[in-house]
């Protein structure tokens, strides 16, 4: 498992500061995304993840710093050039009713074709690839609004993935989702980094989760880094006692080897 | 896709040729074809009532229809919003108040300046909302606030100048706002067929920008789009369409907020097969509205605008109505 390092190369913040009016939300970052590899932001309510990651794919501008991708600044990206190396897919988004998925999964062709540009066969297999991937071939005709939330949610990063971006930043993709649901899109993540060699970064509130499946996790706090590695290095109790003021043990998975934590209980149980 | 136009083709012809054979001068079908194909056999009257007064009339009701469905399929993406019309960019409130003061405070001046008072009045008032909205970039949101706070303001006005007008300039302003194509002729379809060509042509070449920008403004961004251009651009779109219909048959509401949602039902919600049903399903009822209109208590003529409404507004509910069970 890499280190990250400034190497020029993906998708990196340099000195990064983001206020909304006079509220500082991320101030002073520094972050590399290791590249072919799953990062997992992490980090309580407030701790300025989603921000970092909407920084990261060009949607909010940072008030100082710059974000690096392959060593240039994005801010001088042309958008749908940003579209065609950098997939973002939000938190929750929403479908007019009666949208299917085909029709969802072409749009991410859109950084690929010019105005009044005709449908190519580039974007035809960019969409079925992106439906295979997925596994989202046999749902293909069925509205939006008709499928399971895990189903809508692999429909929505298969359009991300028609894209054909190497980096995909994924806003709380497991949110809202029941247990499968979340298993499927999880293994969904680790198959296209394993596969495919995508960089894939994805904002998790599972903690458990984030440290079975991600390759690197970046742990934050009030808008800055508080801990950065491995699922061994950043899930310590000492780090969770520090950024979420939970104290808890941590134990290794027997399935996995992957660090689990076990916050304790408040108060000493009654026996 | 194919058959809801061709469904939608025979749909038309009927219309068209009820509405060219029925009036106070009936022409039977017979009479009708040979009036059309420039037969010899036709009489002066029926070739009078079928080419100088039905037809153009008809043809305006199509045109104003299919610009007002486009203008509302557009306004619906744009805003995200599927409550909303062409009417929400102001351009029945500044059209409308271009009018009364035209009519009603400088009655001196001739009523044919009207059409263009009517655009300059729509297209200022759509200038005006989207200036307004403007904190570096707009959104969809402060559009719709603001378009409802000037388009009460302008309503004001409107009303203030017919509180105090001469009775019969109030009048006169009142029936060309009520919305009609009664006063068709040749003229007024050619010049709104070369204007609506264009915008019409454009909006659908770039309909994939519609399918994007009514994700909302992040998502479309991270696909790529240029938001506020894609925007701005929709806006001008949809105010020179919307505009230009006010402009020729006043205040004809339910079309652009009715037409589009048929449209989405018969073919989905992706634009380039919802915008030529849209339209087609605009015309269609236009037409159908404006045949009612000057049939059902003939010779008396209900203007179109109001057969519109009072079709319109039932069959919202019904639309509505009939949705009750679906997803949220």
């Amino acid at each position: 498992m890499q280190r990250p390092e400034h190497t020029g190369i993906g998708l990196s913040a340099q000195d990064v500061a983001i206020a909304y009016g006079r509220n500082p939300i991320v101030s002073g970052l520094d972050l590399a995304i290791p590249t072919g590899c799953f990062t997992a932001l992490i980090g309580p309510n407030g701790s300025g993840k989603s921000t970092i990651l909407r920084a990261l794919g060009g949607l909010t501008a940072p008030n100082t710093g710059t974000i690096l991708l392959d060593g240039h600044s994005i801010a001088r990206l042309p958008t749908k050039e940003m579209a065609r190396r950098v997939g973002l897919l939000a938190q929750g988004p929403a479908a007019p009713e009666g949208l299917t998925v085909t029709d969802l999964v072409r749009q991410g062709r859109y950084p690929h074709r010019p105005l009044f540009g005709r449908w190519s066969e580039q974007d035809a297999a960019a969409c079925e690839e992106a439906l295979a991937l997925t596994d989202m071939a046999g749902l293909r005709d069925r509205p939006l609004d008709s499928l399971s939330g895990g189903q809508r949610q692999r429909a929505w990063i298969a359009m991300t993935l028609a894209q054909q971006t190497a980096i995909l930043l994924l806003d709380e993709p497991t949110t809202f989702l029941d247990l499968a649901h979340q298993i499927e899109v999880m293994e969904l993540i680790t198959q296209l980094v394993a596969t495919r060699g995508k960089t894939i970064v994805a904002v998790l509130h599972d903690l458990n989760q984030a440290a079975r499946h991600a390759d690197h996790m970046v742990l934050l706090k009030a808008g800055r880094i508080e801990a950065s590695g491995t699922s061994a290095e950043v899930m310590t109790s000492a780090n969770i006692q520090q950024v979420f003021a939970v104290a808890s043990t941590i134990i290794l998975d027997p399935l996995t080897g992957t660090p689990l934590c076990l916050p304790l209980p408040r108060r000493p149980p009654q026996s | 896709m194919r058959r809801v136009i061709l469904l939608l083709m025979v749909l038309l012809m009927a219309l068209a040729t009820a509405s060219l054979s029925h009036g106070d001068y009936p022409v039977p079908w017979r009479e009708l074809v040979d009036v059309l194909m420039g037969r010899p056999g036709a009489s002066p009257q029926a070739q009078m009532a079928v080419l100088d007064l039905r037809l153009p009339r008809l043809l305006l009701a199509l045109l104003v229809g299919a610009a007002l469905a486009t203008a509302g399929a557009i306004v619906q993406a744009v805003m995200r919003n599927p409550l909303a019309e062409p009417g929400i960019l102001g351009i029945n409130a500044g059209a409308g108040l271009a009018a009364m003061v035209l009519l009603v405070a400088l009655s001196g001046l001739s009523p044919a300046w009207l059409p263009l008072a009517g655009f300059a009045g729509a297209a200022a008032m759509a200038g005006l909302i989207y200036a307004l909205a403007w904190r570096g970039g707009t959104s969809s949101l402060r559009i719709i606030l603001i378009g409802i706070g000037l388009g009460s303001v302008a309503g004001a006005g409107a009303t203030l100048l017919t509180a105090f007008g001469e009775i019969r300039d109030v009048q006169r302003a009142m029936i060309w706002l009520a919305g009609s194509v009664h006063h068709a002729d040749w003229q007024t379809v050619e010049t709104l067929a070369v204007w609506i060509a264009l915008p019409l042509a454009l909006t659908l070449a770039i309909a994939g920008e519609l399918d994007v920008i009514r994700f909302g403004d992040a998502p479309a961004r991270s696909l790529g789009q240029r938001v506020q251009l894609a925007r701005a651009l929709l806006i001008v779109l949809c105010t020179l369409l919307s505009g230009a219909a006010v402009a020729v048959a006043g205040l004809i509401g339910f079309i652009g907020l009715i037409a589009p949602h048929m449209a989405r039902r018969l073919v989905g919600p992706t634009h380039w097969r919802l915008l030529p049903v849209a339209a087609f399903t605009g015309a269609a009822l236009l037409a159908a509205a404006d045949l009612l209109g000057r049939t059902i208590i003939a010779p008396a003529q209900i203007p179109a605008g109001v057969v519109t409404a009072m079709i319109g507004a039932p069959f919202f509910a019904y639309l509505l109505w009939g949705r009750r069970h679906a997803a949220a």
